[in-house]
């Protein structure tokens, strides 16, 4: 018993460490899955507050684009309204709501932390379970892709930036409805990288990838990216490439959580083919 | 110095190495790559005698502190701890015995500019290479990460230079 002590004082220094770190790294692991968010609950109300004051001063540096994208936006649906078309008759629209069923509502939430420069980027946004943001509901701006939530509190989301090794989304071309995975390898934020290309898929330089809808996170047809250079891998089963991400994730000011109202519906269809 | 002024300036350095890294620095990187993390700069200029215990008690507060603000739990706290764990060994390492340190923390001014680019660089290699290793946490993006861990070391050394010359001027 006396030599431990005298062990333990020896080398106390080493052995603190050891205790310390282990402490540390089981923090940094269990954190990582995301679903551990009593701890950030815990912090989040504080550090909010003063993420929240900084980021409200900065806003004003990025006042003019936040402007510009708003008013696109604006232009965009101005040009969906009925008075945008042209009616001879006015009896001859109407709206049948059982082949127009409303699927998605959308909701839109303002950035309060947001990072581009690390490994795994998260994005802090201003609505929470209180306005009905729940787990897994994918993120967007103007139709292009932001990511996906995975965590809520109150009044604060928590979402994993397409920026993040853990994001990985299923994506098609535009031009003939090729599934790929499109991921982020690091490096500069435009850039993402595509896998998983088959062999007879013919590509070009500038081809569109838009989500394919497959995931119950995105609706289909949301802006990925556009193919910036690819690599045709004569010993491997597959082609590979790299993509100019549609969206500019260092300028996010605002952006929109996908609700898809049939989720459920779907869910509840997957579970009873299960269950029997 | 007295030992009060030594308390009080450690605990001012660190706050505002703190706030200006979560507040200001954390939004600066060149060319996506290089982020500089100077609030290590800290963990640089605690005191000579400041005992083991209490050294990696203060760099796990340190790394803490950060995480908290970057949701990041664990991972700046794991750096930093390294560093400190290292620390005392560096030194070691780099001085001819305990008469050459001169005044109450390492410093440009009292070591010399050799000294303390050799104790400075390998602290802040060990630091970097622990961050971006573990945050990447695959060893098929190695020399992606290795180049980041370069580069930020580069950058953030050369904060602290200039801190060091800001700060702790030359007598002439």
């Amino acid at each position: 018993m006396r030599n431990l002590f005298v062990f333990i004082r020896k080398n106390y220094f080493i052995l603190l460490f050891l205790v310390l770190e282990a402490l540390s790294l089981g923090l940094f692991f269990n954190f990582n899955e995301f679903q551990n968010t009593a701890v950030y609950d815990l912090t989040s109300t504080f550090t909010g507050g003063i993420n929240r004051t900084f980021r409200n001063i900065s806003e004003y540096l990025t006042l003019r684009s936040t402007n510009q994208t708003l008013v696109e936006e604006l232009a965009k649906l101005h040009s969906q309204l009925p008075k945008a078309y042209y009616s001879s008759d006015a009896h001859s629209f109407y709206r049948n709501d059982t082949i127009y069923q409303l699927q998605y509502r959308y909701i839109s939430a303002k950035v309060i932390s947001n990072t581009t420069n690390r490994r795994n980027n998260f994005l802090m946004i201003s609505k929470g379970s209180l306005q009905g943001v729940r787990n897994h509901m994918g993120v967007i701006i103007g139709n292009r892709i932001v990511g996906q939530v995975v965590s809520v509190s109150p009044h604060f989301s928590w979402i994993i930036s397409m920026l993040n090794k853990d994001s990985k989304i299923s994506g098609k071309f535009k031009k003939n409805n090729q599934l790929v995975n499109v991921e982020w390898s690091g490096g500069s934020y435009r850039y993402g990288s595509i896998r998983e290309i088959p062999k007879h898929v013919d590509m070009k330089k500038g081809d569109t990838i838009i989500t394919s809808g497959n995931s119950d996170i995105f609706p289909e047809g949301v802006l990925v990216g556009t193919i910036s250079e690819f690599t045709v891998a004569p010993d491997e089963n597959f082609n590979y490439g790299t993509i100019l991400f549609s969206t500019d994730f260092n300028s996010l000011g605002y952006v929109e959580i996908v609700l898809d109202l049939m989720r459920k519906e779907k869910e509840d269809l997957k579970a009873t083919f299960k269950s029997e | 110095m007295t030992t009060s002024r030594v308390i009080v300036n450690n605990f001012l350095r660190f706050f505002v190495l703190i706030a200006l890294q979560v507040l200001v620095l954390n939004n600066i990187y060149l060319g996506g790559f290089s982020n500089p993390y100077l609030y290590v700069y800290f963990i640089l200029l605690i005191p000579y005698e400041v005992p083991g215990a209490f050294l990696l008690i203060l760099a796990f507060i340190t790394g803490a502190g950060v995480d908290i603000f970057t949701n990041t739990l664990g991972l700046h706290t794991s750096a930093c701890l390294a560093m400190g764990y290292a620390r005392p060994h560096v030194i070691r390492m780099i001085s001819s015995g305990p008469d050459s340190l001169i005044g109450d923390s390492p410093s440009l001014k009292n070591q010399g500019l050799k000294w303390f680019l050799y104790y400075s660089l390998s602290l802040i290699l060990i630091h970097h290479f622990v961050l971006f290793f573990l945050e990447a946490f695959r060893f098929t993006e190695f020399f992606t990460t290795f180049l980041r861990v370069v580069m930020s070391s580069v950058f953030t050394l050369l904060l602290v230079l200039i801190c060091e010359y800001l700060f702790y001027p030359k007598e002439k």
